[in-house]
């Protein structure tokens, strides 16, 4: 039985040699260069310099990741940094096209809005029922049109199921880097009777927009207005609406997470991620425990950011619905009795780093196709700020 | 059909079946008869819960109609009933624990005991005797229907409350869909609770227009 350091790595004899580890990255070495690139070099020096170090960067995380055998360490900076560069992306793109983050009342009849995957949940029963998106968006056209972000959905749904929220999610780093802040957690005791708020918004959501033909969550209870973009203010309504949305994201965002070193909006309020709970049991990945090697020493259950690792979980020897493969329980065993598997295939046989290549190439090429146009708008803007004192 | 009223029954539903549910289907399994016969004996469940809440939307309208013809004190005692109940429904939501439900164990005792008869009227008048539950959504139910214009809109308002409910009682004969009664309790009452918010909300608009402090 092979166990890890006392760091949590794998012994340097378990792991690949650099050049086996190059030729593993090699796939994603390419498809990167030509993600990034789109075809073609930028010809500003600035824009140059954002594509190789957004690059290198990103084939330095994927390398790390096949090398050590550690899936969350190296895929936490990426997402993280992913997060911080969409906000400072989209907040500059707002205001060098529209002047304000505030979005008034005539961009959203001219359709301006752009569609996140929250409002996913809230549109489909309206969809169903009048044929209607109840959201004011354009449905094609642009990347963060309607119809694009639920191919995308879609496709990440049917490669990760859950996973989605650790690998795709724009706002879940946000989460995440504030629940790694600090060393310890300063609260420890949270009910897991929690846990089900998440259904309880989603249900609610779902069924007030249904009625009310408006989507309910953007409107009132969406954090993460506060760092993209919110309705402009011009009434009582819409004062409360903004001190709902920045109240929710310094509480469930900034303040919880950092106090219990979990991602509190993530696994206590998102009503996406509820949703995207069901897509776990349509998915092939699956996170299990081997028995054999358990020592219960419940490290997973201490760890596990999203409430998904439990007694009763682990007794039955892999998460709960809600697990987000992120991969930190299986960072944190040192028994390696936690590992990436394919439902439906032993349990045992020497295979899990198999399984878990085969889990993190397409985790890690979403998570690469959707941070890499930020990460390199983000630097390039950084770059220009420095140099010319004006990032627009 | 009133929305508020129809929101207010879904988003309670789901603690309303696991509820009822435990009510219900031993019932349904003593009865032994299939799907179709199930659906028979929820129909007349639910015709008895129709009747128990139509009484108290007219019974909303007495108490509206006759000390509620002011339009400030209207708007003060509504603005009040409206933030008291939704206080009960957060409180109700998050903070009690499942099982303490407002038709458990003593509705089940009641049913258990007057099942041992099995008169064919019986699901009506558990129905009836389930509608008469004083939950916080009930209550809340309760004002809005005495919020209403007119006897026929307060009628409306508790039948779209009804329709809400009962959208998630339809399930019950597939029995084994709903074993985990207890999830869907909590998941229910978080739901109620969170709507409870909106309700505060609501009453807070309307005490504060009847203070005119805005």
């Amino acid at each position: 039985m092979v166990k890890k350091d006392r760091a949590g790595i794998m012994p340097a004899t378990q792991q690949p040699g650099i050049g086996k580890t190059l030729l593993l990255c090699l796939p994603m070495i390419l498809i990167t260069a030509i993600m990034l690139s789109q075809g073609q070099l930028p010809s500003d020096p600035s824009r140059v310099t954002a594509f190789l170090a957004a690059f290198i960067f990103i084939n330095a995380i994927f390398f790390l990741m096949i090398r050590t055998g550690e899936t969350d360490r190296w895929r936490a900076i990426l997402f993280v940094t992913y997060a911080v560069c969409f906000v400072i992306s989209f907040i500059t793109h707002l205001i060098e096209s529209r002047g304000s983050m505030a979005i008034s009342q005539a961009n959203m009849i001219e359709g301006l809005t752009p569609f996140c995957h929250i409002v996913i949940p809230m549109t489909l029963v309206p969809a169903a029922l009048t044929k209607t998106i109840i959201f004011p968006g354009t449905i094609v056209g642009t990347k963060t049109a309607i119809a694009s972000m639920f191919v995308l959905w879609i496709g990440s749904s049917l490669a990760l199921g859950r996973g989605f929220c650790s690998w795709f999610c724009f706002f879940g780093g946000l989460d995440e880097g504030f629940s790694r802040l600090f060393k310890k957690a300063r609260i420890k005791k949270i009910d897991l009777r929690w846990t089900y708020l998440p259904y309880a918004v989603l249900l609610l959501i779902v069924l007030v927009s249904a009625v009310s033909l408006a989507p309910f969550y953007c409107q009132w209870l969406c954090p993460f207005k506060t760092v993209t973009e919110y309705p402009e203010i011009t009434s009582v309504k819409t004062a409360l609406q903004a001190v709902i949305f920045i109240s929710l994201f310094i509480a469930l965002v900034m303040v919880l997470p950092a106090l219990t070193k979990r991602r509190m909006q993530c696994g206590l309020f998102c009503p996406m991620g509820a949703f995207q709970s069901f897509t776990n049991k349509i998915n092939v990945f699956e996170i299990r425990i081997d028995p054999g090697k358990c020592i219960q020493c419940k490290q997973c259950i201490a760890t596990c950011p999203t409430f998904s690792m439990t007694e009763d979980t682990l007794a039955e020897g892999k998460t709960g619905m809600t697990c987000v493969k992120c991969g930190k329980c299986i960072d944190a065993c040192r028994q390696n009795a936690i590992s990436y598997h394919i439902k439906g295939t032993p349990l045992t046989g020497g295979k899990e780093e198999i399984y878990r290549r085969l889990f993190i190439y397409p985790a890690f090429i979403f998570l690469a196709t959707m941070s890499g146009g930020y990460v390199q708008d983000a630097i390039a803007k950084t770059i220009k700020l420095f140099t010319t004192g004006n990032i627009f | 059909m009133k929305p508020d009223g129809f929101i207010l029954g879904l988003s309670t539903g789901t603690a309303c079946i696991a509820t009822c549910a435990p009510i219900l289907i031993p019932y349904l399994l003593g009865e032994g008869k299939g799907i179709l016969g199930n659906y028979g004996t929820l129909g007349r469940f639910l015709l008895g819960r129709l009747f128990g809440y139509l009484l108290f939307a007219v019974l909303a309208w007495t108490v509206g109609s006759a000390i509620l013809q002011e339009p400030v004190r209207r708007s003060l005692i509504i603005g009040m009933a409206y933030i008291l109940f939704s206080g009960l429904l957060i409180v109700y939501g998050f903070f009690k624990k499942a099982g303490a439900s407002c038709k458990g164990d003593c509705d089940q005792v009641r049913f258990r005991r007057l099942s041992a008869i099995r008169p064919s009227w019986l699901p009506v008048a558990a129905g009836f005797a389930t509608a008469l539950s004083f939950c916080p959504p009930f209550l809340l139910a309760f004002t809005g229907a005495a919020d209403q214009a007119g006897l026929a809109m307060s009628l409306l308002f508790f039948f779209s409350f009804f329709l809400g409910t009962s959208l998630w009682l339809i399930l019950v004969p597939f029995i084994g869909a709903f074993r985990r009664f207890a999830v869907l309790q909590t998941v229910g009452k978080m739901a109620a609770g969170s709507m409870g918010i909106y309700y505060l909300y609501t009453g807070s608009l309307l005490l504060t227009g009847g203070l005119k402090l805005w």
